[in-house]
């Protein structure tokens, strides 16, 4: 992670370095996390530190993989910091798409909305290799099919980044 | 009252049954339900970039003012990431958790109660955090429970992540985190959230889970059956 990737983070959180400089290293992050329920004993504040003293954030580090999203430190941090918005942007910056945010993003930037059937024709393989195939009953009971839906006006995809 | 609703990508297919309980519910009310045209989708999770989320969701916000001024968002990442981009609060965005208290829902009138059966109502991450965007009653679900006369069950785990969000990534991860709570849940499992659904139906084996508005809809004499 290089001083490029550093700047990606600051500039999609809107954080400044200077604003991770607050972080009091109380650890109640990691004492929240949901990562920390998978056994892999992370601390958020690590990631934050290094963004703040201009270290490398491994693409392996634990959090950097399996952050949920959950927010469960930020509602805890005394300072509100969101961090899963930090790794978020960690991950984009280290360009950590999985198939599936590939298929996702795919789908928006035919249709402007995520088709589903596209995104299990697209993910298919991985789909099948990994296994889900046979959750997929368990998938159709609140579901209905219909066709996709082309929006019309969408200007926000047209200059962004990160997708395919 | 007239609502501007914004439906989103999972509600039109995988979630199809939370569109529809949502679209009864507000029309028994004697609310109108007004799609927003030509809606597109709020970009979920999957953007590293706030600005670009804000960007998506912004352009729903603007599609929807010619509509009305209070916006309905049923998918909670959806309803999250639109009130995030409504930065100027020119409008009212809401998921509907945020409006069933007492008073909007005593237009209702309940033809069956709750005694005997027990529920674990399950909110899972995006409805209560961060708290910019969570919905104001943490137990709104409960409150409809138990003034039906049903029990409530699983409050240690209503709020913990069922990891769905790393479902088409690391689906261990999902697996081990919904099972917990799938093990600490009683009865029926009521969720709002299509993927905190999809996770738990998912690595389910037994259990049941219904969205709340379904419960609403039964509770109501609307649906014959759970």
């Amino acid at each position: 992670m290089n001083k490029r990737n550093h700047d990606i983070v600051f500039e999609h959180t809107g954080y400044r370095r200077e604003d991770f400089s607050v972080c009091l290293g109380c650890k109640i992050c990691a004492s929240v996390c949901t990562v920390n329920d998978l056994s892999l004993n992370v601390n958020p504040q690590d990631i934050l530190i290094s963004l703040f003293m201009g270290e490398e954030v491994s693409a392996d580090h634990g959090l950097v993989r399996y952050c949920t999203n959950c927010y469960r430190c930020t509602h805890a941090c005394p300072w509100g910091i969101r961090i899963p918005e930090v790794i978020r942007a960690v991950r984009e910056s280290l360009a950590m798409e999985s198939t599936f945010e590939k298929a996702f993003k795919g789908s928006l930037k035919i249709w402007g909305r995520v088709y589903e059937p596209y995104i299990f024709l697209r993910a298919g393989m991985f789909l099948v290799k990994e296994g889900y195939l046979r959750y997929m009953p368990k998938w159709t009971e609140y579901m209905s099919f219909h066709l996709p839906h082309k929006v019309k006006s969408l200007n926000s995809l047209s200059d962004s980044k990160g997708r395919t | 009252m007239d609502y501007a609703y914004y439906p989103g990508c999972s509600l039109t297919g995988s979630a199809r049954k939370l569109d529809k309980g949502v679209r009864k519910l507000f029309k028994k009310l004697g609310h109108t339900l007004k799609d927003i045209p030509d809606w597109n989708c709020c970009g979920a999770f999957e953007y590293g970039d706030r600005k670009e989320l804000v960007k998506l969701s912004g352009e729903n916000l603007q599609k929807a003012k010619d509509v009305a001024s209070d916006v309905i968002a049923p998918c909670p990442a959806c309803s999250r990431n639109l009130k995030e981009a409504n930065e100027d609060g020119g409008l009212r965005v809401y998921n509907p958790l945020d409006l069933f208290d007492k008073e909007f829902l005593s237009g209702l009138t309940m033809k069956r109660d709750l005694k005997g059966q027990v529920f674990t109502p399950y909110y899972g991450c995006v409805l209560m955090r961060p708290k910019e965007t969570a919905i104001p009653n943490s137990n709104v679900m409960e409150d409809f429970v138990t003034a039906l006369g049903g029990d409530v069950a699983g409050e240690k785990i209503k709020d913990r992540c069922c990891g769905g969000n790393q479902f088409f990534i690391n689906k261990w991860a999902t697996e081990k985190l919904s099972r917990m709570i799938l093990e600490k849940s009683k009865g029926t499992i009521l969720v709002f959230c299509p993927l905190c659904q999809m996770a738990l139906k998912t690595f389910s084996t037994n259990e049941k889970i219904i969205y709340f508005t379904d419960l609403i809809l039964y509770a109501s004499g609307e649906e014959n059956k759970l």
